[in-house]
């Protein structure tokens, strides 16, 4: 029996551009995929990737031209030369494909089971009533839990999880023999993240279905493929075994991809404070009804301590609703609904954020938006506003010739570039940077990381970096404060955290991470679940330490002391468990999993 | 249950505001009924006793609240110009042409514009789209007393398809009415039929590029299944906002079509009503307009939360 089951040669697409010459983004490019195999692409936006795995599933825009000589083999048969109708009996049945964005990818008004079902509608002859049990089966493979609940539900009902679930669901029930999947997880917080790759992982196993795995991501394609293909550029630069390519890159590019982050300065500690929080609450109006008397509140943030020095990279990390996200909006002044204390030395900070383009207005040129502070700070010199305009291009990494562009013209790299100039021509030294390289390349990401590094050492910066990236986080922080369910769980200086992380719940972060060594998903997947704790700890329902004391009582914050003196000793370690979790040995049995779609209270 | 009395007493809160409006704003207009009923070269005393039988001579707020007091019954008082009938009964003979107008301009605007809307937008930029686009152009742009004498031109001097200006009234023979009211029907709807295709169609466009949809096609789909299974539904949405403003409109009258084919709908009796200052007429219609309004947008939320599982469930 063959082993071959997907065969590119020389697969070449290109795409018209406007004075119609030929724009080359996948070039001459040759790849196997056997059967059962995982085989990774990995490279920026721009390298070709996506364009591969789209033209292999057939879904290449009308404009998108395929060199003639291209061939695609599927399971002996020529993809590129069928015609629609044959081509159709292929998609979702032998060969389906999985996108980044699963909230966009489903369609909103279409019910859970009518969608996974729709491709053993198109590709079998079922009843409607095979076709639900098929569709319950798919789900519970993928680990849903409610799944009789979940079946009548719409997408927008649902976690970030448990969509990319459905989408996982979606694309197994006619048993494909191969899988794209176009980042999966690029889009989902860590935790989840891990689920999904370990699940992706089983599907292989299990039913022997081949994987395309495409992913920006190196430590996901380590973590998943047995083989890799570098992609710069819309050829292939390098390949290989997946694990020797990223030890040991031959190729310049790859070696600029797994090159290590850029490394921050040694803390120095200041003991002066810039921002001062205690027994902080932030809340949101609930509901506003007609007759309903005055706005309920919501607490999203629940009095939290903390203090901010100046001049130290103070992280903040946590699954999306933690409430990182409300609590800077309280910092920057944006919601003003709060209790406690908040003091903040300063002005009120600048905000960077994950996405520039939408935060910075495109009917304006670049120099035009960045003298926008300086007017209103009241400089009214013409000529001196642009010459401050161009001495912060030149320290941003652009240039002069940057004032008379337009946002649109720019890179993602390029554009944060502008939003961190344009938050520096404020004058402020105090910078919250939320999520500020999520969106962008690996390489661009570093250049970033390694800009923001620089202007803090320069000029005295303080920021609060937001990011879910772990790796990020321990590279550019000093002290790292970890939030669950709008509470602060641990706090510590960055070498203390990361090795000797106290709380359940960062030990659950950390292991999630798909580390740089080969690394341990955490184990042991069981049904969530969901206990009730009336006044208890809010990871009680997560938590594989957990004990009788912690359901009935909230441990309070308390100062456990650093282990790691690298930054002087007796610093503090803040921690809210009543267990010291070096000496336990966690209950297997009683790991849960995410809860999903319950994170929000 | 609630839902439905926020929505009740919004409905009474708007007729209320409304109603007050349009009450003070014939009082402060110059002239009034009886000076208009009986000419410029009435006595003042003949002026004077015909207030005093209108009931003009008290102040504002006292005829207000005695109108709303009948209003409340169903009682909208008597017409000044038309001495022998009730403004109800007015309305009454009135408002059934103008409905059964309004229900087949809507059959046609939602019959012929969906199907052109998808046509257009399947094959946007290629020639079917086209053509869809210079004809709503072309018919947009005639106004709507032009695009009548046509119709009446064509199809009722050289099609001799109906007569113009031998209108029944459905109370005499509802048949006969309907067939007459086809033809201004049209009239009424090729406007907004040009319209709504282009809103649809720039609907449908604005969803073809999404990321379900990409889903859709990878699934197997053919375009036309993608069309009608995935994309139509989700464009359809921002429509029905658009339609249902469409149909408020054509239920209210539509003052030229009716004139041009000689209709004795609300459209005219708003139009004479006001030339002759016949308020308690007017006040009627006012309170016939804004509730058609208010009815629409409630329907309106509901045809929202059928089409959209997203307002439904938030």
């Amino acid at each position: 029996m063959s082993v071959e089951l997907l065969k590119i040669t020389d697969l070449t697409v290109s795409f018209p551009n406007k004075d119609g010459s030929l724009h080359t983004v996948v070039d001459h490019l040759n790849l196997e995929v056997r059967k059962g195999q995982i085989v990774g692409i990995v490279g920026e936006s721009g390298s070709g990737k996506s364009m591969t795995s789209l033209a292999v599933m057939g879904l290449l825009s009308e404009d998108a031209i395929v060199d003639p000589c291209s061939s695609i083999r599927f399971n002996g048969m020529e993809l590129l030369s069928m015609s629609g109708d044959e081509r159709r009996k292929v998609q979702g049945n032998t060969m389906s494909m999985i996108f980044q964005e699963p909230m966009t990818s489903l369609n909103p008004v279409i019910r859970i089971k009518d969608q996974v079902g729709e491709v053993l509608k198109l590709h079998t002859d079922l009843s409607d009533e095979e076709i639900y049990k098929k569709v319950e089966e798919a789900l519970n493979n993928v680990g849903i839990h409610d799944v009789p609940e979940l079946m009548d539900k719409y997408p927008h009902q649902l976690s970030g999880g448990q969509r990319q679930r459905v989408m996982i669901a979606m694309a197994i029930i006619n048993d494909p023999d191969v899988l794209i999947a176009d980042e999966p997880t690029t889009a989902l917080d860590v935790t989840v993240q891990a689920q999904i790759l370990k699940l992706l992982k089983k599907i292989n196993e299990v039913t022997g279905c081949a994987i395309l795995f495409i992913s920006h991501d190196l430590n996901v394609i380590k973590e998943v493929c047995q083989r890799v293909i570098v992609m710069y550029k819309g050829v292939i630069v390098e390949q290989g075994r997946a694990l020797t390519v990223l030890k040991s890159p031959q190729h310049e590019y790859t070696k600029r991809l797994v090159a290590s982050m850029p490394d921050k300065a040694e803390p120095q500690i200041s003991q002066e404070k810039i921002l001062h929080a205690e027994n902080l609450s932030v809340y949101y109006p609930v509901k506003k009804g007609l007759f309903s008397s005055g706005a309920k509140h919501s607490a999203y943030v629940h009095e939290v301590s903390f203090d901010i020095y100046n001049n130290e990279i103070f992280g903040i990390v946590g699954e999306s609703g933690c409430g990182k996200s409300t609590l800077v909006k309280a910092i920057v002044g944006i919601n003003k609904d709060i209790t406690g204390t908040l003091e903040i030395n300063d002005e009120r900070p600048q905000m960077v954020f994950q996405d520039p383009y939408s935060s910075l207005n495109p009917a304006k040129k670049i120099g035009w938006i960045m003298e926008e502070p300086l007017k209103l700070k009241g400089v009214r010199d013409r000529a001196e506003r642009k010459k401050l305009v161009n001495e912060m291009l030149n320290e941003i990494g652009l240039d002069e010739s940057y004032a008379d562009r337009g946002i649109s013209e720019l890179s993602g790299g390029q554009r944060q570039r502008i939003s961190i100039g344009l938050s520096l021509m404020r004058g402020d030294k105090f910078i919250i940077a939320d999520e500020p390289v999520s969106a962008l390349d690996v390489t661009v990401q570093s250049q970033i990381l390694k800009l923001l590094l620089k202007l803090h050492d320069e000029r005295d910066l303080t920021y609060i970096f937001i990011s879910h990236d772990l790796n990020v986080v321990r590279h550019m922080c000093n002290r790292i404060m970890v939030m669950y369910l709008g509470r602060v769980v641990e706090l510590a200086d960055v070498n203390e955290l990361y090795t000797n992380a106290r709380h359940p719940y960062t030990r659950f972060l950390f292991d999630s991470v798909i580390g740089e060594d080969a690394k341990k998903i955490p184990e042991g997947v069981k049904p969530a679940e969901v206990v009730e704790t009336k006044g208890g700890c809010s990871f009680y329902p997560r938590c594989r330490y957990r004990c009788d004391k912690c359901r009935e009582q909230m441990p309070d914050l308390i100062d456990i002391g650093s282990e790691d003196t690298s930054a002087g000793p007796g610093r503090p370690h803040m921690l809210r468990c009543f267990k010291d979790i070096t000496k336990e040995t966690p209950e297997v049995n009683r790991i849960s999993e995410l809860p999903e779609g319950k994170l929000r209270q | 249950m609630r839902y439905f009395l926020k929505k009740l007493s919004s409905l009474i809160i708007t007729l209320l505001v409304i109603s007050l409006l349009s009450f003070a704003a014939f009082s402060v207009i110059p002239g009034d009924a009886a000076l208009a009923k009986l000419g410029t070269d009435a006595t003042p005393e003949a002026v004077e006793q015909l207030r005093e039988k209108y009931g003009l001579d008290k102040p504002l707020p006292e005829r207000y609240l005695k109108w709303l007091a009948g209003a409340v019954q169903g009682d909208f008082g008597a017409s000044y110009r038309y001495s022998t009938k009730t403004v109800s009964e007015l309305i009454a003979s009135r408002l059934p042409v103008t409905v059964i107008m309004a229900v087949m301009s809507f059959i046609i605007i939602i019959g012929v514009s969906i199907p052109l809307g998808i046509i257009a937008a399947k094959y946007s930029h290629k020639p079917p789209d086209t053509v869809i686009n210079v004809g709503s152009q072309v018919t947009m742009a005639i106004p709507s007393f032009f695009l009548g004498i046509i119709i009446t031109y064509i199809f009722g001097i050289i099609l001799n398809l109906f007569k113009a200006g031998d209108y029944i009234s459905p109370q005499k023979d509802f048949w006969a009415c309907v067939r007459y009211l086809i033809f201004p029907s049209i009239a009424v709807a090729l406007p907004k039929i040009a319209m709504v295709v282009k809103y649809l169609r720039n609907s449908l466009l604005a969803e073809v590029n999404k990321d379900y949809v990409r889903t859709a096609y990878s699934k197997g789909n053919t375009k036309d299944q993608v069309f009608k299974k995935h994309i139509f539904r989700n464009a359809l949405i921002p429509v029905i906002t658009f339609v249902a403003m469409v149909a408020a409109e054509i239920l209210a009258g539509s003052l030229v079509i009716e004139q041009v084919f000689g209709i004795k709908g609300m459209g005219n009796l708003l139009v004479t009503s006001i030339s002759s200052r016949d308020y308690p007429v007017v006040q009627a219609a006012v309170i016939y307009i804004t509730s058609v309004v208010v009815i629409i947008n409630f329907a309106v939320d509901i045809l929202y939360q059928l089409a959209d599982p997203r307002v439904r469930y938030s």
